[in-house]
């Protein structure tokens, strides 16, 4: 069969529109002043990033990263073994659990993040790293449980009877055979995972207690000071792209 | 194996859960009772939050979708590149997306330099169009990216065989591709329901002073009153909650019905 | 006298918690011999293999390997090596690393292993792919890969599950070949799982047929299709001719039966096929089909007489018990 020579059709423009605007952000940075209608600022500068360092940025780029690697981590330790057993349909009736694992993706995360405050300030928990992780935990969990028996199955079962019939005892075949298999699916899930622990906005606000996290520092400046907000977004971006650029390289060993 | 999972959704979820019942019927310091929850049923406010947060996210879901099969239509056969791009908004945060749209289209914004002026207005506009946009920008990959998965597992052989024993195209859409995008994409719609609902990371950034979304509203109420405004806070956020899963069992029951396609 | 082969004894398996699948299989396999499993789809040929490898649990009876019990170890801990029907490789690692896996996990440096997984790569004839990603490569050359890693192992018992099955009948032959001079060379006791009964003939120093979860003969692969042991087993093996004798069936396989112009029975001819190197003609004999397969410039024309002689020496006597076992 003829390959079918690739056109720049509406899915490719579609695909550069998407892309464009983002591009605007970077300049806007540093940008001191860029007056309208004037399409190129009249003068670059660092006025942004000198506002945005002293706007608890450092503590918050620290907290939000911190939480959200934490987060990803627990998620998928606990979201292991569950998605392996959703995955390879082991269970006669996995509805339930299937609803009771995406049930926080129905419900706002400012409604969690304010159902646990009411704990978390009992136990003294609020505003630390663990209350931080348990309430972003709550979002983060479905995500990576879903992405994870979306890439379990019969595969990765075959795989890991070949390690043991290799002679690998269960650890080193987890080590050597499972996990390796496994990694883009892993990948995806972590990268997914973190994307949401490290954008989530309203468990933060509700638990955070006034510590600052990166989303709830830039809100307030896309209102008031749209250079600080694009340098900001910038760094809220920086990481993201960096963990997708690393899921994308785990990501090309495929199953 | 299940037990981790399940145990920490029970715990954390269940006790968020339970925590903003209790939070919705004690005010702080004082005598448990319904009264956040009158307020929430008497107030003007809260029924025009209701009704602008239902308009905006059926709005997004419906145009969203849409869109999205559109695109993964036409996307069908692209190859890697065009494929990465069209998903490469699925990463950017929400907040990110909606400081990029104030950049852009706010009053005196790039987009109004470039063309010499805009004929609408979409940043704090009264109707929550800038909102919307932002939604459609950020849900439209997202679904193409589920579409195109869908369509990945031997769509293209079914729609070939099809046309071969004479289905028409029009067809093929409603019999071949219609049966194959429907799961994924009411699951999708449904998230994106959900989260358009519930969040407000972008209606605070762009969206109208008034009305407010449920979230807004919930936050607004928490930050007016210390005493009171939490357990009205946290009946609003119940509200919308149940009213995204009891639309989420609807949506599910639709499209297990065959004859709801 | 299989000591020190595999002894398998009144096995019972319902993989998965579901119905049983084998109950009560007996299986001797003596040391350094090739035995294949033959049988349709679903008669259990995998599952045996699964449980022998301890991927399948026992619920009942005995595996021996070499005289010591095994059905209580864990699969690692087993000394068998399995080449399963897709070859199941590790897409993160090169050829070589492939091949040594069961090396690192005796724990041999990687130096040495790699150096040990270069012999076995020769011996399966690809040392060209060493450093090459398994992906890409063809099915063939996958499933050697999956052999020199089985080989790698050096087990006491070496179990392949339908090996020539994903590749076209082309390619089978060489490695069916391979397969019988590294298993002949080394005297690597082997259970070859076939679902078809020619491979099996091919394979086999001995064929086992297993009909729903039974194995029903053991024996020589002529054995199976001249001398079979019921009617079941005829049938899988292409001995369609059964004819009553008595409380008796005598059994001949179509090959074996000539048509002439003289003969004990008569018949006329209702249909002809031609099947390449030979024809095959089914002659009717007072309501009874008979199949005789004769050479393609000798076949009558449908409608025609012929007389219709059964060797002797070729017919061969079903031994009545098990007939009326084996038939449902």
């Amino acid at each position: 069969m003829v390959r079918r020579r690739h056109r720049p059709g509406l899915a490719g423009l579609a695909g550069v529109a998407l892309v464009a605007p983002l591009l605007a952000l970077v300049v806007r940075a540093f940008a001191d002043e860029w007056r309208s209608p004037a399409l190129l600022p009249q003068r670059f500068g660092l006025r942004g990033v000198r506002i945005a360092l002293g706007a608890d940025t450092g503590s918050a780029f620290a907290n939000s990263a911190e939480v959200a690697l934490l987060t990803v981590v627990a998620a998928l330790v606990i979201a292991w073994p569950a998605a392996r057993v959703l995955g390879e349909r082991r269970l006669r009736h996995p509805a339930p659990v299937f609803l009771l694992l995406a049930m926080p993706l129905l419900v706002p995360s400012y409604a969690v993040g304010t159902g646990l405050t009411e704990w978390f300030i009992r136990l003294g928990l609020d505003g630390t790293t663990l209350g931080l992780v348990a309430a972003h935990l709550t979002v983060v969990l479905p995500y990576v449980t879903l992405v994870l028996l979306a890439g379990f199955g019969p595969r990765l079962t075959a795989i890991e009877e070949m390690g043991s019939v290799s002679g690998l005892p269960p650890l080193r075949r987890l080590r050597l055979v499972t996990i390796p298999a496994a990694a883009p699916t892993v990948a995806a899930a972590a990268l997914l995972g973190f994307l949401v622990s490290w954008s989530d906005y309203g468990s933060s606000l509700a638990i955070g207690a006034g510590r600052p996290m990166l989303p709830v520092v830039l809100l307030p400046f896309v209102g008031s000071d749209p250079q600080v907000a694009a340098t900001l977004a910038v760094v809220f971006l920086a990481p993201a792209t960096a963990a997708l650029v690393f899921t994308v390289r785990a990501g090309r060993r495929p199953l | 194996m299940l037990a981790p999972a399940v145990l920490v959704m029970l715990v954390l979820f269940g006790g968020a859960m339970a925590g903003a019942v209790r939070t919705s019927v004690t005010p702080l310091g004082g005598h448990a009772g319904a009264g956040a929850w009158s307020t929430l049923l008497h107030d003007s406010e809260f029924h025009d939050a209701v009704a602008f947060t239902l308009r905006t996210a059926v709005l997004s879901t419906g145009l969203a979708a849409l869109l999205a099969v559109l695109v993964a239509l036409a996307a069908r056969r692209s190859g890697t590149v065009v494929r990465a791009l069209l998903a490469a908004p699925v990463p950017v945060p929400h907040l990110l997306v909606a400081t990029v749209a104030v950049l852009w289209l706010a009053p005196g914004g790039l987009a109004e330099r470039i063309l010499g002026g805009l004929p609408f207005d979409v940043v704090h506009d009264r109707a929550g169009a800038g909102v919307v946009l932002v939604y459609i920008y950020k849900e439209v990959p997202f679904l193409v990216v589920l579409l195109l998965s869908a369509m990945g597992q031997g769509y293209r052989e079914r729609d070939e065989a099809a046309a071969a024993v004479g289905v028409s195209p029009a067809q093929r859409l409603r019999w071949v591709l219609w049966p194959t995008i429907r799961g994924p994409l009411v699951v999708g719609c449904i998230v994106v329901f959900a989260y358009v609902a519930g969040a407000f990371e972008v209606p605070l950034a762009l969206g109208p002073s008034y009305p407010p979304t449920v979230a807004e509203y919930a936050l607004q109420r928490s930050d007016a009153d210390l005493i009171s405004g939490p357990s009205v806070a946290a009946a609003a956020l119940l509200v919308s909650a149940a009213a995204s899963i009891v639309l989420a069992a609807l949506a599910v029951r639709a499209a297990k019905d065959p004859q709801g396609g | 006298m299989s000591d020190h082969g595999l002894r398998c004894t009144e096995i019972a398996v319902s993989p998965g918690g579901g119905p049983p699948i084998l109950r009560g299989l007996s299986l001797d396999v003596p040391a350094g011999t090739r035995t294949v499993l033959v049988g349709p789809s679903g008669a259990g040929k995998t599952t045996l293999l699964r449980a022998i490898a301890g991927l399948e649990p026992l619920d009942g009876g005995r595996v021996q390997l070499g005289g010591r019990r095994i059905d209580g170890l864990a699969p690692h801990r087993r000394k068998i090596a399995v080449v399963f029907q897709e070859p199941r490789l590790l897409a993160h690692l090169d050829v070589l690393d492939n091949i040594a896996l069961p090396l690192r996990a005796a724990g041999m440096r990687k130096q040495e292993r790699r150096r040990v997984a270069a012999a076995h790569l020769e011996e399966v004839g690809l040392a060209a792919l060493a450093r090459r990603r398994v992906q890409g490569l063809s099915g063939g050359e996958q499933q050697r890969i999956a052999l020199a890693r089985a080989l790698t192992a050096a087990p006491q018992l070496l179990l392949l599950d339908e090996p020539l099955g994903a590749l076209d009948p082309n390619r089978r032959g060489a490695l069916r070949r391979l397969i019988c001079t590294i298993q002949r060379d080394r005297g690597l006791t082997t259970v070859v799982v076939t679902h078809d009964r020619n491979e099996a003939a091919e394979l086999g120093d001995h064929i086992a047929l297993m009909l729903e979860g039974r194995i029903v003969q053991h024996d020589e692969p002529r054995g199976l299709f001249e001398r079979p042991v019921s009617a079941a087993v005829a049938r899988f093996f292409g001995t369609t001719n059964l004819l009553p004798d008595g409380d008796a069936t005598l059994a001949i396989r179509p090959e074996h039966v000539v048509l002439a112009d003289e003969g004990e029975l008569r018949g006329r001819v209702i249909e002809t096929t031609y099947a390449g190197d030979h024809v095959r003609v089914i002659v009717d004999c007072d309501g009874r089909s008979i199949t005789a397969h004769v050479a393609p410039h000798e076949t009558p024309r449908v409608g025609d007489e012929v007389g219709i002689v059964l060797p002797g020496e070729r017919l061969w006597r079903v031994p009545p018990r098990v007939v009326d076992h084996e038939q449902r």
